[in-house]
């Protein structure tokens, strides 16, 4: 019953022919703004060790760049990335074309449009204010209906699939269509609505937020991990009836946990007893996704050595094992005490975004690219080399961060110290957050190179031939 | 029931959105129905009862100043909220006066939340009345001439526009006051 990945893929490529337009459009402009919102993580990382660095410029303020890094990284790039790569194995794995590619070019142009008006208005000061929900009310209303245009495409594509058992990315592409839908209107929206004010709109934001990463970021990275490591590593996947567990108790379980961000907070207690019990149930999904890809692997590792897309994905599956044992630790009220508010929390955040998920999105692209291109990859090396600076660079800023975080914590524990030597002795944290990032940044360049140059190579190569 | 899910997309897609459904309403819709201090404002007039105060709308030039706060992210590095930690009551007091922990009633005209995620600066949830205008002008135009040592950016498009001043500090002179703390009403203007 568990058809794997490989034998439906192949079964597929024969009849039916690829443009993948739309999936290389995403694909490419997302990894351009990746570099984009590294840039400006590099900037906002800086500011905290030279506070006056492109301080008296108003548009240039820390409060006015970060929403834009986080929401450079988090739609500019991994969003947009997650979707191209939807673009690509949506209809692989219904063996059918894209419902229509048109479509999702146009859905690209108004993606553009989006991330555009987002770095002018978040800049310009006409952010929203609410955290993951900064663009003005327009440029959600634009997200939404590109969002729209996403999922006709996709559900297009699979109401005209030729297999009739859906392999397990498909649910989860699926799921991140209809959550993110009702999650982002809740976030953008719904916080909006007369009469919603001070810890009611506050709930609602953390319905959003943390959805987004655990409904949004979660699923699609999970659908993206799951079609790529038996692809790659050319084993079937491991348990079907494992997947269903994992999936219909994330479905279940991650909507609760929203009041966890607010522990100890102006927030009632039983709502926060109430996301507690259930974020600690999330070892459930977390545990049953994990074990799937670990065992997915078995006898497989030797693999790990020369193929860049496996590196990425097991390396990924474990920062997200860590995340998410992370996450239920700090709902604990005891834990929650120390870590909340400090510098554990972008640590924490950047292991699930950059570590976790962009690192499944980055395995997927270093293996669609060459084939969508119908060319081979321009240069291993350095596809090694970006692997191993995005690894040692990021395992380094999650280190200091939550080494740093944890302590910051102890100090802000004892009321006896005054706030401010709690911020000069963070410095070397601060200084070793930016160093780190600048790696990150280089595996970033090196990514992006390697690929236009994949891209430019093929071009050439088709144009030579013909 | 979720075996069919498997092979029939309109099963799926109910079954998803089922399951999504019954955590989204019971966490988002009922907590406001079920606990009415969040959208009561506080007022308490008798000191046999507990602290005395009242949360008062805010003002036209308040809510410009709020606007501002929005506007350049301070949120980014500072929350509002004194959470029921020891600390927090001790870091957030005056003079030896402990604050009082935040409550819901005291944000029902919060019309965009600013409780935070990150602590980059102190708290700011009590901290109307602690400093005077001047030091404000001062500390936006260079935070370390004040505070050496301080990360925070210099905001000298606003310490040198006498009406965005006036306004950003109106409104972080609210911060806690619907509460009466401070003993013989002793705060800053
Ligand atoms: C990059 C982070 C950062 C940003 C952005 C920021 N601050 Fe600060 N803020 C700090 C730090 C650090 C301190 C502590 C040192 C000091 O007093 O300067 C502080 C202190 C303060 C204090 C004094 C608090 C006290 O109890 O002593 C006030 C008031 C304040 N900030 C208001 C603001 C306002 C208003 C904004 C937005 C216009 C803002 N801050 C933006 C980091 C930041």
């Amino acid at each position: 019953m568990a058809a794997s990945t490989t034998d439906m893929a192949a079964s597929a490529s024969a009849p039916v022919v690829h443009t993948d337009t739309s999936a290389k459009c995403f694909i490419v402009g997302a990894i351009c703004y990746m570099v984009v919102a590294g840039m400006f993580a590099l900037v906002i990382a800086s500011k905290f060790v030279w506070p006056e660095f492109l301080g008296s410029v108003q548009y240039f303020t820390y409060g006015r760049m970060r929403p834009v890094h986080v929401n450079g990284v988090l739609f500019g790039w991994l969003l947009a990335a997650d979707m191209g790569l939807a673009f690509f194995l949506v209809p692989r794995l219904c063996g059918v074309k894209l419902w229509s590619e048109k479509l999702g070019v146009a859905t690209w142009f108004l993606w553009n449009v989006i991330i555009l008006s987002a770095v002018v208005t978040l800049l310009g000061g006409y952010q929203k204010g609410l955290e993951y929900a900064d663009l003005p009310t327009w440029v959600s209303v634009l997200v939404v209906i590109a969002w729209v245009m996403f999922g006709i495409n996709i559900f297009g594509t699979i109401a005209t699939r030729k297999y009739q058992q859906m392999y397990v990315s498909t649910w989860y592409i699926m799921g991140t269509i209809l959550w993110t839908a009702f999650v982002y209107l809740t976030g953008n929206f719904a916080t909006l609505l007369p009469g919603v004010t001070g810890v009611n709109q506050a709930n609602l934001t953390w319905m959003y937020t943390h959805n987004a990463v655990g409904l949004i970021f979660t699923p699609i990275g999970l659908a993206i991990a799951y079609y790529f490591i038996p692809r790659s590593s050319n084993s079937p996947l491991y348990s079907h009836k494992l997947s269903m567990i994992g999936f219909w108790s994330l479905a279940f379980v991650y909507v609760w946990t929203g009041a966890h961000h607010m522990i100890h907070g102006p927030i009632s207690q039983w709502l926060q007893t109430i996301s507690i019990v259930f974020s600690v149930m999330l070892l459930i999904p977390v545990w049953a996704v994990v074990y799937n890809f670990i065992a997915t692997m078995k006898g497989e590792w030797h693999q790990l050595s020369d193929n860049v897309s496996l590196k990425f994905l097991m390396s990924g599956t474990i920062f997200y094992l860590l995340t998410c044992f992370q996450g239920p630790m700090q709902s604990l009220r005891s834990v929650n005490a120390i870590t909340s508010k400090t510098d554990w929390i972008p640590g924490h955040a950047h292991m699930a975004v950059l570590g976790a998920f962009s690192f499944f999105a980055m395995a997927g692209v270093y293996h669609v690219i060459p084939r969508v291109f119908k060319t081979s990859l321009h240069s291993d090396a350095v596809a090694n080399w970006s692997f191993w600076l995005f690894l040692i660079g990021g395992l380094s800023m999650f280190t200091a961060l939550w080494l740093g975080g944890f302590w910051q914590g102890l100090l802000w524990n004892n009321p006896s110290i005054p706030f401010i030597d709690t911020v000069v002795w963070l410095r070397p944290v601060w200084i070793v957050r930016l160093l780190s990032g600048v790696l990150v940044f280089s595996g970033m360049v090196l990514f992006l190179y390697n690929i236009l140059a994949t891209v430019v190579g093929a071009k050439r190569h088709a144009a030579a031939q013909a | 029931m979720l075996g069919k899910t498997d092979s029939n997309a309109t099963w799926f897609i109910v079954a998803a959105l089922g399951l999504f459904f019954i955590g989204g309403l019971l966490t988002t819709v009922a907590p406001p129905l079920l606990d009415k201090s969040w959208n009561t404002a506080f007022v308490n007039h008798d000191p046999s009862k507990g602290m005395t105060g009242e949360l008062k709308p805010y003002t036209e030039q308040e809510n410009r100043g709020y606007a501002i706060y929005i506007r350049e992210g301070c949120k980014y590095c500072h929350t509002q909220q004194v959470r029921t930690l020891e600390a927090d009551t001790v870091r957030s007091g005056w003079k030896g006066v402990k604050a009082p922990v935040s409550t819901p009633d005291e944000f029902v005209n919060d019309w965009r939340q600013t409780f935070g995620t990150k602590r980059t600066g102190p708290d700011l949830a009590r901290v109307g009345g602690k400093y005077n205008k001047q030091w404000h002008k001062a500390h936006f135009n260079n935070p370390r001439d004040l505070v050496p040592g301080s990360i925070m950016p210099p905001f000298p498009w606003i310490a040198n526009n006498p009406q965005e001043l006036d306004d950003l500090v109106a409104y972080l002179q609210t911060r806690g006051r619907a509460k009466d703390w401070r003993p013989d009403g002793d705060y800053e203007k």
